[in-house]
């Protein structure tokens, strides 16, 4: 992992021909792509979401798979390759400005057959004013700002190197630089504290395309160590690979001469999904290995430092039960008869949707707040009914459109009743008759959904300020009624602020559903808790079995 | 148009008053370059409209929000892409400021914008 000098030297004040863009442009795709999660994660709202760095990803692919399998040696019309794949491939807002950026490069250089320092810079400047053409008002702070301030570092580079590589040395921390004032510049970024994603992921590929003169590697993701309270390996069940069959956890206190980059060297060797935190001079490291090697990295580690804690456990076992148990019962759903009236329900987890089914629901879409199921997928779950009339309940309200136009392209009589949460489902399901009139029905159970109030607790994926709350990623975040009520550091806490800020003793009756990432001893404990301060509460505890959210609670 | 009732009465928003949103909300999309009028003859519509209303229709029937934009597109990016996402900027934008669903957006593409190729 050093830098070849003598191969620099080499390629010091050269100009570039086709080629070599073509391995500069593979580099920078690469290095995207190893680094998308990291894009991916910089959305504005602290539930799971946001797909820039796959948008820039595919764009860059467009553009590799353009120039992969040619010979050509004449530089613009390699690069007018690359700008026509990133124009056909282009995905999302920043793909086409990314697309645009190339266009504008490619306008640069399109007559010359090798790209000397000179005309790199005057590329670059075209790239920019290209991409800032492309909009009537351009917004600062955005990949255009990123865009605009390498231009301007490679023009003042140009007035003491004629040297291509040292100017890209010069763009790439200006770039870098560049990302991290996005957030002064914008204020929406700043308030949900990230750095501008598109903008990063722009600077991920040139320092892609840096690494690979500098022989750097390409396929890993900088190593980096977490604050022990962000470490989260509840979504590394969803990574496992095949062969990779054990999860060990280490916690260690290393010797005095501990190397990061060494120790993820002898971890890369041994395993897949690897993370190291730290927290008061302890480490803890998670690793996912084949069976024999399973002891590896404990043997290694007391080489380096001293354990205090190891924990082993058995993937394919867990995954073995994960999947009986969603495959296990057999949902009961309601018989209807032509005639009546049939409730489609969208469900969040196997839990509830064995609930919707004994409360005589006809059919189940399953979705929720990441996975939006769409208006095809809803249809599908109705048109084969015996009955003509059908309600829809989305229970979220990123479904109740999708649901809306499920309406509008069918046949059959629909109504939806647009509730915007799993309790309001619940509750309107309570007043369901299915032998009734569909209209008058579905009047009473809109009317229902205003008779809860809900709760969700879920974990923040990253730190934010929303509604005068400060979240830090990781904590532990309540919304009542989809509004943030409190960050804490456990969901116990959370759950009584939530309870609390809901006026819980007014009320008679309280749901808590727990989540797939919740245990029943754990709701158990809660409840108890819950319990002690509301004794006049009547509990009910159900197993949701829903993603990202430890508990939805319906209050009425 | 978009209407709410409060304990002291409705609020009514017009139908320009979206159409101001959607404008603004248009404008800041990458790849637009600016809006044509609607309803005019061909041969026109690349002349750029500065008048929300012009570039912009709004319906509203009593349930659903639906936008038409008739907008100009900076030549040499993906159509479809700068299409899909003036519609998402502009449903983001008109649904956060007024709280309600936005049922339909129409992009119709008016004309393309050439910046000088040399």
């Amino acid at each position: 992992m050093s830098v070849d000098s003598a191969r620099m030297e080499w390629m010091r004040s050269r100009p570039f021909d086709g080629q070599a863009l073509k391995h500069l442009v593979e580099a920078g795709l690469t290095w995207l792509k190893t680094n998308q999660q990291t894009v991916n994660s910089l959305n504005v709202f602290p539930v799971p979401d946001g797909d820039t760095g796959t948008n820039m990803m595919l764009t860059m692919t467009s553009a590799w798979n353009e120039i992969k399998n040619s010979g050509e040696k004449h530089a613009g019309k390699m690069a007018l390759l690359v700008a026509q794949g990133a124009l056909m491939g282009a995905r999302g807002n920043s793909g086409v400005i990314l697309s645009q950026l190339w266009r504008g490069f490619a306008r640069g250089v399109q007559e010359n057959e090798l790209i000397d320092a000179a005309l790199m810079v005057r590329a670059l400047a075209e790239a920019r004013d290209t991409a800032y053409k492309g909009v009537v008002k351009p917004v600062e702070g955005t990949i255009l700002t990123v865009a605009k301030d390498l231009a301007t570092a490679a023009e003042s580079a140009l007035i003491e190197t004629q040297d291509t590589i040292a100017i890209l040395e010069r763009c790439v921390p200006a770039a870098n630089e560049s990302v991290n004032r996005t957030p002064d510049l914008l204020p929406v970024l700043k308030q949900a504290g990230v750095v501008d994603s598109g903008g990063k992921g722009l600077f991920f590929i040139l320092e892609g395309m840096l690494r690979h003169i500098q022989c750097l590697p390409l396929d890993a993701p900088l190593v980096t160590v977490q604050p022990l309270s962000s470490l989260n390996f509840d979504n590394a069940m969803l990574g496992v690979e095949e062969g990779q069959d054990y999860e060990v956890v280490v916690d260690f206190f290393p010797n005095d001469k501990f190397e990061l980059h060494k120790f993820y060297g002898k971890l890369e060797a041994m395993g897949t999904s690897i993370q190291v935190g730290e927290g008061e001079g302890m480490y803890r490291m998670h690793i996912h290995l084949p069976v024999e090697k399973r002891y590896e990295p404990i043997d290694y580690i007391m080489t380096i430092g001293t354990i205090t804690k190891v924990a082993m456990e058995n993937l394919v076992a867990q995954m073995d039960e994960i999947n009986a148990k969603s495959k296990g019962t057999k949902l009961e759903l309601a018989k209807i008869e032509p005639n009546q009236i049939g409730v489609v329900v969208v469900s969040p987890g196997p839990g509830l949707s064995r609930i919707f089914a004994s409360l005589g629901v006809a059919a189940i879409v399953e979705g929720g707040q990441t996975m939006n199921p769409s208006t095809q997928e809803i249809l599908a779950a109705f048109e084969n009914l015996p009955t003509d009339k059908v309600i829809i309940l989305p229970n979220n309200k990123n479904i109740v459109m999708a649901s809306n136009q499920a309406k509008e392209v069918t046949v059959k009589n629909v109504q939806v009743v647009p509730s915007k949460s799993v309790p309001q489902g619940l509750a309107a399901m309570l007043v369901h008759d299915p032998d009734g009139d569909l209209e008058a029905i579905a009047g009473k159970m809109t009317k229902a959904l205003a008779s809860v109030k809900t709760g969700e607790i879920t974990r923040a994926t990253r730190s934010v300020e929303i509604d005068g709350v400060k979240v830090q990623e990781g904590q532990v975040i309540a919304l009542l009624d989809g509004k943030l009520v409190a960050s804490t550091q456990s969901v116990e806490e959370s759950m009584l602020n939530l309870l609390h800020k809901a006026k819980a003793e007014e009320n008679e009756l309280v749901t808590l559903i727990y989540g797939e990432d919740v245990s029943r001893g754990e709701a158990d404990r809660i409840v108890d808790k819950v319990r002690e301060i509301y004794p006049s509460l009547e509990m009910e505890v159900q197993d949701g079995g829903q993603p990202n959210y430890q508990f939805i609670v319906s209050i009425e | 148009m978009g209407e709410e009732t409060t304990s002291m009465g409705g609020i009514h928003i017009s139908p320009a008053a979206i159409a101001t949103l959607a404008y603004h909300a248009t404008l800041e999309s990458y790849g637009v370059v600016g809006l044509a009028p609607k309803n005019i003859a061909e041969g026109l519509a690349q002349t750029i409209t500065h008048e929300p209303a012009r570039g912009v229709s709004v319906r509203y029937d009593g349930e659903n929000i639906d936008i038409d934009l008739y907008i100009i597109v900076e030549y040499g990016t993906r159509i479809t892409t700068v299409a899909d996402s003036v519609a998402n900027t502009v449903k983001f934008h008109v649904e956060k400021a007024l709280g309600m669903p936005v049922h339909e957006i129409n992009v119709h593409v008016a004309g393309l914008r050439m910046s000088d190729e040399s």
